[in-house]
């Protein structure tokens, strides 16, 4: 039986972490490319004025990513052709925050301006600072519109699963979430399925019953072994002297609780001047508080 | 003479501008009033003192009206108090209460007795029964989640939870926790009588097996692991409650556990308290939502200790004669710690003077605060 519910609770972690997906770290990994513009005809201008290219770098962790140091570029067997410059504030991505460089091959214009443009290109890549290491990589399609961007969205599939896909967007988006559709959140989501909130109750209610009761099994079957081995310790006559010391609850320990429990119920509990209490209480020695010299000599 | 007469009567008119007497509204005086109830249940009827004082004070404090923008204010950014309140804002304070409630929470009736962590479970109820009410009532849905957290009975976990789904209500809901936690001794009992026989009442539990430190020590790690990681989001509050745990059991770090239990949660109680009371300035806590908060967190503390005390009942069904629970602790896994356990024991002992229930309670008592701290994770990963 108790095998049993040691291989049901070890069933049950196994299977919430199978249940489970992974987590990413918070650093140049979670950079993304997500938008780029190859003909911008009349959209947006850069600070000369420009109607460039542009590419937009999204930042998917939940920490500040500084993608100064990492590498761009149109051209995989060049990785390093686009070095973006350390120690500027403007290539810190906040989380969940974007950024933009404009693909106008004038990096003199300052440095979210890359050494490349954007005609005739077939891939894009970021490198880490190593320039080894691809980070994240499009394939961008021959047809390009214009002003018309080719972006990252979530779309459904036929069977109904949500994936993000690369495609043409309605709207450019620079800067910005490239869904500009109504969210709602899941909150929201939640009372539309359920507006008693009674399957909210079911379903929370389960999980924390679960979490308590796998507290519980594991528990039981810890507390099941340390008997067992207090008993087996008994039976062969092992004096283990740790154990018994925390197992046992000494005198001295049960008769301070029961003054404590009798001064309470009998209400003569006060405050005290002084504390009832099982510690060693240590005193400094002095002659003044010494008891030999409080005690009187037996005359001679 | 006279142009200078006029420029001080100007002055002495501005001064009485921007006296608290000028800017008073009825609503300020109505927080003023609450504030000094707060401070005298506190006072005279030692109801939760060491956060009604607080809280009490930090009423009076945050409705003393003033004119607004000379950082005065806790919602005044740059003010003092919007410094201090930063901690409630950020959900910083309440894990910080965890850790110290770890280091000084005795885990070994949970441990001796594990069975009992099933009633703070079901005392849970009392969220969700309050989430539906809130529903209900018109509140939207991250509303009504950080209402229903009032009936896990846990101040910090209530103001870690609404700081995150609604940091307007924040104040109100605070409050509202922490009134009905030190009402604990008034709401319980008659709910406790009505649903039990006095059969059930006299029931004599087994007395709980000491626990090894060991045990307790695996307690701390496994307790961390398991309940984290089926509830990522209450790591803040379990993460530092197992840790302040481990700190007190692992026996070589007391000087931390005597910081966390000490120095450490009073100056964060403190802190809390003064500025969760400040908070509630009349002009944006006294609306409807308030009184509709408040009355929503008597409901789920009701229903909190009917899921707990029935629970204890539909349990006993299943065990048998000798091992059975004494209904009387059912309450107890609202985790209003330990005043939930002491009111088991003070009925407990109206009908039997020899039947301490208190170590026993204590094991729900100590479930409850690990069962709301996973039911605010569930609610942050549904809502948020």
């Amino acid at each position: 039986m108790k095998r049993t519910i040691c291989a049901f609770t070890g069933g049950i972690i196994v299977l919430l972490f199978l249940v489970t997906g992974t987590a990413s770290a918070q650093n140049v990994s979670d950079l993304k490319f997500n938008e780029i513009l190859v003909h911008n005809d009349s959209l947006n201008v850069d600070a000369f004025g420009m109607h460039s290219s542009w590419i937009e770098i999204f930042n998917s962790g939940y920490n500040t990513v500084d993608i100064g140091g990492c590498y761009l570029t149109n051209d995989k067997s060049n990785p390093t052709k686009y070095w973006i410059p350390t120690g500027d504030p403007s290539t810190k991505i906040p989380a969940r925050c974007y950024l933009l460089f404009w693909a106008d091959g004038k990096p003199s214009r300052g440095i979210l301006h890359l050494n490349f443009d954007l005609n005739n290109v077939e891939t894009l890549a970021l490198y880490d600072a190593s320039g080894r290491m691809l980070v994240d990589e499009i394939t961008v399609p021959k047809t390009q519109y214009s002003n018309t961007s080719y972006g990252l969205i979530e779309k459904a599939n036929e069977q109904g699963e949500k994936n993000m896909v690369w495609t043409y967007l309605e709207k450019t988006t620079p800067a910005s979430d490239n869904d500009h559709s109504k969210k709602v959140s899941s909150g929201e989501q939640f009372v539309k399925y359920d507006p008693t909130g009674i399957g909210m109750a079911v379903i929370a209610l389960s999980v924390v019953f679960c979490s308590l009761a796998l507290l519980y099994i594991i528990f039981k079957n810890i507390g099941a072994i340390f008997t067992r081995k207090a008993k087996k310790a008994k039976t062969t006559g092992e004096v283990v002297v740790k154990e018994t010391k925390s197992d046992q609850i000494s005198g001295e320990v049960s008769a301070a609780i029961a003054m404590a429990l009798h001064l309470y119920e009998s209400e003569i509990h006060d405050d005290e001047n002084m504390v009832l209490t099982i510690k060693r209480i240590s005193r400094a020695y002095s002659p003044w508080s010494s008891k030999i010299y409080t005690l009187r000599k037996y005359p001679q | 003479m006279t142009q200078f007469l006029s420029f001080i009567g100007d002055n002495i008119q501005t001064f009485l501008h921007f006296t608290a007497f000028a800017n008073l509204t009825v609503g300020h005086l109505v927080m003023i009033a609450i504030g000094l109830i707060f401070i005298y249940l506190a006072i005279a009827k030692e109801f939760e003192p060491m956060l009604l004082v607080p809280i009490g004070f930090g009423i009076l404090v945050g409705n003393i009206a003033f004119v607004p923008g000379f950082k005065i204010g806790v919602y005044e950014a740059g003010s003092v108090l919007n410094y201090l309140y930063f901690g409630v804002i950020q959900g910083l304070y309440p894990p910080l209460i965890f850790l110290g409630i770890g280091a000084m929470t005795d885990f070994s009736a949970l441990i001796s007795n594990p069975k009992l962590v099933l009633i703070g479970a079901a005392a849970q109820l009392g969220i969700f029964g309050a989430y539906a009410l809130s529903l209900q009532l018109g509140y939207s849905p991250t509303e009504a989640g950080a209402i229903a957290i009032i009936g896990g009975a846990d101040g910090p976990t209530a103001i870690f939870l609404s700081s995150k789904l609604a940091p307007d209500l924040m104040g109100a809901i605070a409050i509202s926790a922490y009134s009905y936690m030190a009402l604990v001794p008034v709401i319980q009992p008659p709910i406790m009588k009505l649903l039990t026989t006095k059969k059930e009442r006299l029931i004599r539990m087994k007395p709980p097996r000491a626990v090894s430190k060991k045990e307790k020590i695996i307690f701390a790690i496994t307790g961390m692991l398991l309940t984290t990681f089926i509830v990522p989001s209450g790591i803040p509050l379990l993460g530092m409650l197992f840790f302040g745990n481990l700190l007190k059991e692992s026996g070589v770090t007391k000087r931390l556990a005597d910081t966390a239990k000490g120095p450490l949660i009073d100056i964060v109680t403190i802190l809390i308290g003064l500025t969760v009371g400040a908070s509630t300035q009349a002009t944006t806590f006294l609306t409807w939502k308030s009184v509709g908060i408040f009355a929503l967190g008597a409901g789920s503390f009701v229903i909190a200790t009917f899921g707990g005390v029935l629970f204890v009942k539909f349990l006993n069904l299943f065990l048998k004669e000798g091992n059975k629970i004494n209904p009387l602790i059912g309450n107890s896994g609202v985790s209003a710690v330990p005043d939930s356990a002491r009111v088991s024991q003070v009925v407990g002992l109206q009908y039997d003077k020899t039947n301490h229930l208190l170590m026993h309670a204590m094991g729900p008592n100590v479930a409850g605060v690990i069962g709301s701290a996973v039911a605010a994770g569930i609610l942050l990963s549904f809502l948020m």
